[in-house]
């Protein structure tokens, strides 16, 4: 069995549950290892763009060396943490960095220049694992089932960086459920920002974003939502409450329902995380008892 | 080659403050006078006078001289002048040469005395050029007065009428089936909003009917070959399965054809038939059968077109041919495209329905357009109520798509919303810009034409457009208030950028130099503007850059008078300072036949059928020098740049 | 605050952007999700920075709005990142001790439903 270095990342650990153990239940069934590093820290949930933040970016950097016991790829889960911690990766090996980086390496104990590739699980899915062995594993196809792949901000900006997909149109979590059965939904939000970094600060202006991102979706003939992010999950998903408008759109973390094909346990799916139920939507598709 | 020695003048010129400033001229003339054995050395303040030349002139009469150096400004500005004084004073031009104690000695230092002993030792090596220089001729070249137009645009067809009004024969190529280029899909032209095909028709037919024009249309360049006055074009013109000298363009076929795709002449908005005329005012005014779709030709089934012809004219083993050209001038009048809306993601990647593209508009708006000149929208027909108008979309975008401004946008956008407003009265029309550019004739009264007649103009470059039940969507902003502005359209016209409709491939067949976005490089960017480096190729219309049609029409007439001048004269002359080949010492190794750029050495077979030697083909030779440095023999020579001649030189700047 | 004119230096070195570069088209306003409450926006902060109104824009509610979302930056025709110069600008008011929240002031339901990432976010963004 392949093995990857893999990175929870905080919020996986506790708010976030369902996102870590369906990656790793469905890792394991299509016959990929998901390694959490043996120790690991926060990656600080958001890149510092400040050219001279070395503070902020001792944390992301600590990840990656530790990820080099295990292999030279990180799998990531949490959109914030692929995002910061592939940014982190490429400025410190960016060139004409290196008096930065030496900077940096004072504060690190070992010696690192960038070799760990940080991907993402959906990367994982469609380059080593492949679409097709995916479908190939499928015990319950979700057919019928309308999904909105809400990729955010984190996955796809900037793409000159992440290199992740069409920042205007990414497609890969849509191939993927295509490859699941379901029936992707196309709409011009996907990569559009809920504003989810500005909740503590300015709920109500979150609120507002992400009212627009699901209505957006809502109006394309979604039945449900599927994320990456936890705190996209979280804005737009308990945040519903607080709009003008009630959509009652269940969102899923994308691994629930590639799990929910895959035939793992409901115990793991752990849909009684949610604000807006998905149970009953599930369960009129047929996918749920 | 050393002849007898030479009586040479110095004449060093002060060049007002710009070399005496700094370089002391005295001095130098001193040290010449004694370290050298020049027959005179003179100075003057502006050796480029009046007064100078003839100081020159008479010196070199005089004191009987046989060479001459001019110690003063860079050769690119006056060696021609004073060869020409050279010349008239008796001697041969190439034996007065420029040492250039300016650009590369005054103009670099404010060191006076280094400057000072830079200017003595580089006249010095100038003296000993002299002394090995030979007497050379310019070469005669004949010129084929005929000249090959490519690119029957509106630009195209401008310069093919006045060079053949002056009684020069030309050839009109174009690609497509008719002439007319882009100017034919357009509505109305700005600011005066004369209809566009009705004054561009009439030019058409006069190109057709002009005795010195021939038309080539459906026909493309194959490859081509020779030098200025001397081209061998080889044109490919595409089977057209109907014999042009039988149709008579009735239009019958067309009638009776069952199959339909899309118009690229409406810019994919409808559809036309297999066997197809361009549009009704086609030049010439025949039909092509588009082979790849035809029911016929792919399948076996059908022949409709043929059953119904009264003239017997479809031809259905008709095949590509190959006709071979020989003209003495090109002119490429390629044109432009649209920048491809699936390039601009945040519009929507070309793929929703609503939003259109210039010229797509333009289509709409034409009376032979999809809707007969109704303004309606073409995912369902219906008559937009608003339409918002997006500026700059991939021009002016160095980091997505152009970084050029594509010109012509602010003033086809105002036009096409006037359009608009003049069809549909209650029409909103909304107009997103960073800078509305009214550089031109009447251009600034038209903006505010349009903005009298109830355009409203928000400025701030547009970010997003999408699709929301059957309206689109713009998200803009208004920079002037800050704010973000949402608006709701039911169609939106992208004013997509120009870009150059000649490909790569083409420039590299003509062997012609493109900027980094595929337009052609002039000559120079102010004084030779319709030349291209290229000899005997000259530009016209959008292929050099984004133009309107009265600047395409004046450069394609610039562009004639180019190629008139050439055809002034049966011959050219070319410079003579070009390689040479000692074919005692050439081995016909070939390796100079690999650096040479200009294709100018080709490998001969002496008379005794044995040894192999490299010819120099003289014309073509520009006297770069890349033969004689990569020659390991010493073989290649350059006229006046000899090896030894070099080697003297450094010697004597070594000293 | 103390602003003086070395400040449009520490703005472009801090945020590697070149504010000349802006030609104040407007894009970034026009895709920003928050400029509906922002203020000013964008394009009008950048514009404040090219004209030396430093405090003016260092003391405004407008940089501390910013999603992080990118969006203005991936589309600008003139790779002028305007979340970067917000990045830079507000690390600039926090180097100076001033704090933008205090843990008070977030309310305690939310602390227990929202995500970790949600609250280290800000805290790095708004906390000197």
């Amino acid at each position: 069995m392949t093995s990857f270095a893999y990175y929870p990342g905080c919020t996986l650990y506790t708010k976030s549950k369902n996102l870590d153990l369906c990656a790793r239940e469905t890792a394991q069934i299509l016959g990929v290892e998901l390694k959490e590093l043996e120790t690991w820290n926060c990656c600080g949930a958001i890149f510092s763009t400040v050219t001279d933040d070395i503070a902020n970016q001792v944390a992301p950097i600590r990840n990656l060396i530790e990820a080099q016991k295990i292999s030279n790829k990180l799998v990531t889960l949490c959109a914030a943490c692929y995002n910061v911690l592939k940014r982190s990766n490429l400025y410190l090996a960016k060139a004409g960095n290196e008096t930065y980086r030496k900077r940096l390496m004072n504060f690190l104990d070992t010696e690192y220049n960038g070799k760990t590739e940080v991907v993402h699980y959906l990367e994982t899915l469609k380059y080593d694992i492949g679409f097709d062995n995916v479908k190939a594993k499928v015990v319950k196809s979700l057919n019928g089932l309308k999904v909105a792949s809400y990729y955010g901000c984190l996955m796809v900006r900037p793409s000159e960086e992440l290199k992740f997909d069409d920042p205007d149109n990414p497609v890969m979590m849509d191939d993927l459920f295509a490859a699941l059965g379901a029936t992707p939904v196309d709409f011009p939000f996907k990569g559009e920002c809920c504003g989810g970094y500005i909740l503590v600060d300015k709920p109500e202006v979150a609120t507002k974003c992400a009212q627009t991102v699901i209505e957006n979706m809502a109006a394309s003939g979604a039945e449900c939502v599927a994320t990456t992010c936890p705190l996209c999950q979280y804005n737009i998903d308990n945040q519903q409450k607080m709009m003008s408008k009630q959509y009652n759109l269940p969102i899923f973390y994308f691994t629930q329902l590639l799990g929910l094909a895959l035939g793992i346990d409901e115990k793991i799916l752990n849909l009684n995380n949610h604000f807006i139920d998905p149970k009953p939507l599930l369960k009129q598709k047929g996918l749920l008892q | 080659m050393k002849s007898e020695k030479k009586r040479i003048g110095v004449f060093v010129c002060h060049c007002g403050i710009n070399i005496a400033g700094v370089v002391n001229v005295p001095e130098v003339v001193k040290r010449l006078k004694e370290t050298t054995d020049a027959a005179v050395v003179i100075d003057h303040q502006y050796c480029c006078s009046d007064p100078g030349q003839n100081l020159i002139k008479e010196t070199i009469q005089k004191e009987k001289l046989d060479g001459a150096v001019i110690a003063c400004c860079s050769p690119t500005l006056h060696e021609n002048t004073f060869r020409k004084t050279a010349a008239r004073a008796g001697i041969n031009p190439y034996n007065c040469e420029i040492a250039n104690i300016r650009e590369q000695c005054s103009w670099v230092t404010e060191d006076k005395e280094k400057a000072t002993d830079k200017a003595a030792k580089i006249i010095k090596t100038l003296i000993k050029k002299v002394q090995y220089d030979e007497p050379l001729t310019p070469i005669s070249i004949p010129v084929t007065r005929k000249a090959l137009v490519i690119g029957g645009g509106v630009a195209g067809i401008q310069a093919a009428l006045d060079i053949a009004n002056t009684g020069y024969p030309v050839i009109l190529l174009e690609k497509n089936p008719s002439i007319g280029g882009k100017m034919s899909m357009l509505s109305e032209t700005f600011p005066t909003l004369d209809c566009s095909q009705c004054i561009l028709t009439p030019k058409m037919v006069e190109a057709k009917q002009h005795p010195n024009i021939t038309l080539m249309t459906y026909s493309e360049i194959d490859s081509v070959s020779g030098y200025i006055g001397n081209f061998k074009v080889k044109v490919r013109q595409k089977a057209r399965y109907v014999d042009w000298d039988k149709c008579t363009g009735c239009d019958i076929c067309v009638g009776k054809c069952p199959k339909k795709v899309s118009d690229e002449f409406n810019c994919g908005l409808s559809e036309r038939k297999v066997v197809y005329k361009m549009f009704p005012q086609s030049v010439p005014n025949r039909v092509v059968i588009d082979a790849p779709n035809c029911l016929y030709i792919q399948k076996g089934a059908c022949r409709l077109c043929e059953k119904h012809c009264p003239f017997n004219a479809i031809k259905w083993n008709d095949k590509d041919e190959i006709k071979e050209l020989e003209v003495g001038a090109i002119v490429l009048a390629t044109g432009y495209e649209l920048l491809d809306k699936q390039r601009l993601g945040p519009y929507g990647f070309g793929k929703l329905k609503n939003v259109v593209d210039g010229l797509q508009f333009e289509r709409i708006l034409s009376a032979s357009g999809p809707f007969m000149g109704e303004v309606k929208r073409p995912s369902d027909g219906k008559v937009p109520e608003r339409i918002v108008f997006v500026q700059c979309a991939g021009s002016r975008d160095p980091e997505n798509a152009m970084a050029y401004c594509s010109k012509i946008c602010c003033m086809y956008t105002a036009k096409q919303a006037i359009l608009y407003k003049h069809r549909v009265h209650q029409g909103e029309a909304v107009v997103f810009y960073i800078d509305v550019r009214t550089g031109g004739k009447g251009f600034e009264e038209f903006y505010k034409r349009a903005t009298d007649e109830g355009i409203l103009y928000i400025r701030g470059k547009v970010s997003k457009i999408f699709e929301k039940g059957d309206k689109v969507i713009v998200w803009g902003a208004d920079t002037i208030t800050g704010k973000k502005v949402e608006v709701e359209a039911d169609l939106v016209v992208l004013a997509t950028a120009m870009v150059p409709a000649a490909e790569k491939s083409f420039a590299q067949l003509m062997k012609l130099t493109q900027d980094e976005y595929g337009w052609f490089t002039e000559a120079h960017p102010k004084l030779r503007p319709v030349e291209t480096l290229a000899g005997g190729f000259f530009l016209a219309g959008a292929s050099q850059g984004p133009k309107d049609i009265p600047e395409a029409v004046s450069q394609a007439s610039g562009a004639a008078s180019k190629v008139i001048i050439l055809f002034a004269s049966d011959t050219l002359e070319h410079a003579p300072v070009i390689a040479g080949v000692d074919e005692d010492l050439c081995s016909g190794c070939g390796v100079c036949i690999d650096v040479c750029p200009y294709k100018a050495r080709e490998i001969q077979v002496k008379e005794d059928g044995k040894k192999k030697t490299v010819k120099v083909i003289e014309v073509l030779c520009e006297g770069c020098g890349a033969c004689s440095a990569a020659c390991p023999v010493g073989a290649a020579q350059q006229k006046n740049f000899k090896d030894k001649q070099i080697e003297d030189m450094v010697k004597v700047g070594l000293e | 605050m103390i602003i003086d004119e070395t400040i449009k230096k520490d703005i472009e070195e801090l945020s590697g952007q070149k504010l000349s570069d802006c030609y104040q088209c407007g894009e970034c306003t026009a895709g920003c999700p928050t400029a509906f409450a922002m203020e000013p926006v964008p394009s009008q902060s950048i514009r404040l920075l090219q004209l030396g109104k430093y405090s003016e824009l260092l003391e405004s509610a407008g940089i501390w709005l910013c999603a992080a979302c990118n969006v203005c930056g991936e589309r600008c025709p003139r790779g002028v990142d305007y979340g970067k110069i917000a990045d830079a600008c507000r690390t600039i008011v926090l180097r100076n001790k001033v704090t933008h929240i205090t843990l008070e002031k977030v309310d305690k339901k939310f602390i227990l439903d929202a995500p970790q990432q949600a609250f280290i976010a800000a805290f790095r963004k708004f906390t000197t």
